[in-house]
């Protein structure tokens, strides 16, 4: 069995030859440990007077910016390839950079909608990208805003649409792309707005929120449209709904707000013949049985230090939903023992593997995670994830 | 006719609804009597438990949390000009902030929000906060409790850091240390040296009053 077989296998419940296993392989940092390669010390440049706008120049040419995103893209799915993972996750974002007297650095990266990105470097020069806050505090803000990006959100689906065709033709012979059209409805309602505000909203103008989550909803759908270009068989969205001790929101107002968002999206991608995963940080118990009832056949991540665990996501929507993740990026995959990696894997296999339906891999990708760690999962994997389980 | 504005200032706290709250809370500032805003002042700070209980209990979400947390900010923003002999004696001061190279405030807020009204004096020292500048607001303020948020894997290093700070200036031990954030742990928690670790807003302030009970 390949790669793709086992990975379509697996999403199919049907046990492969072994549990396939996907890498959340994207930050620059562990791509750049996995290759050799010397991080370029983006940051420290962007300091230098002259050159921070030379960069700022050419970043904001849209051929360069995908050439060099796509560059860290290519190189992750070639790090996972070589690792031994069978798939690996692909999402594609737009960003410009921007002269910002509220970041640290001096600069932030600003998507197409209205959000912040904060940008920072390691001790190293690698760089990492955290969302930080919104640009449209207020509903004449968002409209303006919208209004004016109109003409690069249709950039930004063509170089979707772009990116995820390429990945696939160039690497999707050793290694199975799983590409995310990121992110949700949920999200992109929020984020541009912060999540104070929107929650304002939310009790104080509840038809400005309607609007702004049709507006994303459609926005979402032809993202979905440009990733399914890729011609892969499933596809990732998501959106995240949880915090550490649950959901952000009451599960009846996801559903009042967001259900048919959701439902519209599965619908999409199942009349495309593509099967359909969703990711979800944080704890997210109170939304499993929605996540069925929406339609969606898979959910990547289930996050261990949000009191995620296998096991009871197992009982909960039994083989209803295909598990990917759950193994823990705080600790054991940055500084866990050999011999922890190996009792995790063993764990999560034991706990969801059994009959197909479960993806070995990491909760999510992270700065701090070290390749050599990522090398012993994926060869406990081999070890102990050959069907029949425990056989 | 009965002043019921203190019963209703609890229902829009309970009930989320903004607007009868502050309806009821200008009616107790039209009143002009000092009594009255302190028991205002004491019927946000109850409210505020039975929210914060409410969430624990898995009753109410995080959006309703921060929902309250803001209409209990506006209540109080509009009691303060009147709370200047009126205000309860403080359980003791809050420094709070979050750790250099993070920009996120979502739970600090929340736990601004929620210290406030449970009678802490509040050190709000913003976003991306130096070990130095967390060291110099301890030294300046002498407060209980130092509470720091870090969202970001990449900062949590920054909390030992400041903890380092404060061990260097001989603070460390004047006072508590707590962390919060989406990607710490009681695990983190030792490691960097700090005395706990809260899940939550509510959790993080619940513990504040326990340490600042009597003995």
């Amino acid at each position: 069995m390949n790669f793709k077989e086992r990975v379509l296998t697996a999403m199919n419940h049907e046990e492969a030859d072994r549990v396939p296993v996907m890498g959340l392989i994207m930050d620059p940092a562990t791509v750049n440990k996995m290759l050799g390669k010397k991080p370029v010390d983006f940051v420290g440049l962007l300091q230098k007077p002259v050159l921070g706008n030379q960069i700022k120049n050419l970043l904001s040419s849209n051929r360069f910016w995908n050439n060099m995103y796509y560059g860290n893209f290519s190189a992750a799915m070639q790090a996972a390839a070589s690792l031994g993972f069978d798939a690996n996750w692909a999402v594609y974002a737009l960003m410009k950079l921007t002269r910002d007297p509220q970041a640290s650095v001096g600069w932030s990266w600003y998507d197409p909608y209205g959000r912040v990105w904060e940008l920072a470097a390691d001790t190293e020069g690698n760089i990492n990208v955290n969302y930080s806050r919104a640009l449209c505090d207020t509903e004449e803000k968002w409209e303006k805003w919208v209004e004016e990006k109109a003409p690069l959100f249709e950039t930004m689906l063509r170089n979707t649409a772009a990116f995820h065709r390429k990945l696939v033709k160039d690497h999707g012979g050793r290694i199975y792309p799983m590409c995310y059209a990121a992110p949700g409805p949920f999200e992109n309602s929020w984020q541009p707005i912060g999540f104070v505000n929107f929650t304002r909203l939310i009790y104080q103008k509840p038809d400005f929120v309607k609007k702004v989550i049709a507006f994303q909803t459609d926005l979402c759908l032809r993202n979905l449209e440009a990733v399914m270009k890729s011609g892969v068989e499933v596809v990732l969205g998501g959106d995240d709904l949880g915090q550490k001790t649950g959901p952000l929101l009451r599960p009846e107002l996801v559903e009042k707000l967001y259900g048919e968002s959701y439902r519209r999206m599965a619908d999409l991608v199942h009349q495309r013949g593509r099967k359909f995963v969703f990711h979800s940080c944080g704890n997210i118990y109170a939304l499993l049985d929605k996540f069925v009832e929406w339609g969606f056949d898979g959910i990547i991540t289930m996050e261990p230090t949000a009191g995620m665990d296998l096991g009871r996501v197992r009982a909960q929507v039994g083989h209803k939903l295909v598990l990917i993740g759950n193994l823990d990026v705080s600790y054991l995959v940055v500084k866990g023992t050999r011999q922890e990696i190996e009792d995790a894997v063993r764990k999560a296999i034991g706990d969801a593997a059994r009959g197909g339906g479960y993806i070995l891999s990491t909760s999510h990708s992270h700065p701090l995670v070290d390749p050599v760690r990522l090398q012993w999962m994926v060869e406990a994997a081999h070890k102990y994830g050959r069907y029949p389980i425990g056989g | 006719m009965p002043d019921d504005s203190l019963a209703q200032l609890q229902r829009g706290l309970l009930d989320l609804d903004m607007e009868a709250a502050l309806a009821a809370v200008h009616n107790v500032i039209a009143g002009g009597n000092q009594a009255r805003v302190k028991e205002a002042v004491d019927v946000v700070t109850r409210s505020l438990e039975v929210v914060g209980k409410r969430f624990q209990d898995g009753e109410w979400y995080l959006a309703e949390l921060v929902y309250a947390g803001e209409i209990a900010k506006d209540v109080m923003n509009a009691l303060s000009p009147l709370m200047q002999s009126g205000g309860s004696p403080s359980r003791g001061t809050l420094v709070i902030g979050t750790v250099a190279g993070d920009l996120h405030d979502l739970g600090k807020n929340i736990v601004v929000n929620f210290a406030r009204s449970a009678g802490f004096a509040v050190v709000d020292l913003g976003v991306d906060v130096s070990a130095q500048k967390f060291a110099a607001a301890v030294r300046e303020h002498g407060p209980a409790v130092l509470g720091m948020s870090c969202l970001l894997t990449s900062t949590e290093s920054q909390l030992a850091g400041v903890i380092d700070a404060l061990k260097t200036q001989g603070l460390r031990d004047k006072l508590k240390v707590v962390i919060g954030g989406a990607a710490l742990s009681e695990r983190a928690a030792r490691d960097v040296g700090a005395d706990a670790f809260a899940p939550d807003a509510v959790t993080g302030v619940d513990m504040m009053k326990k340490w600042s009970a009597p003995a």
